[in-house]
């Protein structure tokens, strides 16, 4: 930080929209970890696909925070990637199947229980890393 | 929870966010007084803190661990984000502080369901 010259230090993906982007992924892997960490702790027999799913989601989080961070655009791209696949074929499996969660997780319902935040994270989180890769281009 | 106190916090949390995108939009960077909203909505999530470890106690219910920890969250939630805001030169720095205005509305919610059918039970 303090060793950059101050002037005109390069833009990189954390930069910007970025921060914002980066604070509600580790805001998601926060809560979305310490959740699965507690469900599965807990009562992980009630419903192992929900809470795995959860623990997985978690971990995509994290990885895409980290990986916009440190300006890795690929992994960032690939890791919105399957978060947006994830949340996408949760949502309507959780629809067409109830039975597969009887538990809520991060992804099911189209993360209705997250105020379909879920949903929306990694559309706004591709278009920004798009935009962003275009700009470098 | 105390209800008021619950709203006026809830309201607190919203207001800072809403006058955060207000700068947002206003492409204001980091400045002192968003330092004093957020340690105005601070004072609320903190007396709430002060409140549950005051009452919490002596209610039925089980929920104490997990409504603390989205407590104490809340609490980190909005200084964390002015701190990782501050280091920005753009408009987006105020809008990630904003943001968390959002993210500590939502925790309220989420503590306030813990409290309403996890402890003040029976």
């Amino acid at each position: 930080m303090s060793a950059e010259p101050q002037a005109r230090a390069p833009r990189t993906l954390a930069d910007g929209f970025g921060r914002l982007i980066v604070l509600v992924y580790v805001v998601f892997a926060v809560s979305a970890g310490a959740r699965a960490g507690y469900q599965v702790a807990t009562k992980f027999a009630d419903a192992p696909l929900s809470f795995t799913l959860s623990a997985v989601a978690a971990a995509i989080y994290l990885v895409a925070a980290v990986a916009i961070i440190r300006g890795a655009a690929r992994t960032a791209l690939v890791a919105v990637g399957i978060e947006l696949a994830g949340v996408v074929a949760v949502g309507a499996l959780s629809f067409a199947d109830p039975d597969w969660f009887p538990e809520p997780s991060v992804w099911s319902h189209f993360g209705s229980g997250y105020g379909y935040v879920p949903l929306v994270l990694p559309v706004v989180g591709l278009v920004y890393l798009l935009k962003r890769r275009k700009a470098a281009r | 929870m105390i209800e008021w106190l619950y709203l006026a916090a809830q309201a607190a949390a919203l207001a800072m966010s809403a006058w955060f995108f207000v700068e947002t939009a206003r492409s204001q960077r980091v400045g002192r007084r968003h330092v004093v909203g957020v340690a105005v909505l601070e004072a609320f999530v903190l007396a709430q803190l002060v409140a549950g470890i005051a009452i919490v106690p002596g209610e039925d219910g089980s929920g104490a661990g997990l409504f603390f920890s989205y407590l104490v969250t809340a609490l980190l939630v909005p200084v964390a984000a002015l701190f990782w805001g501050s280091i920005d030169r753009s408009r987006w720095g105020i809008g990630t502080a904003a943001a968390s205005g959002v993210v500590v509305a939502a925790l309220l919610l989420r503590i306030h369901q813990i409290w309403e059918f996890q402890i003040h039970v029976g």
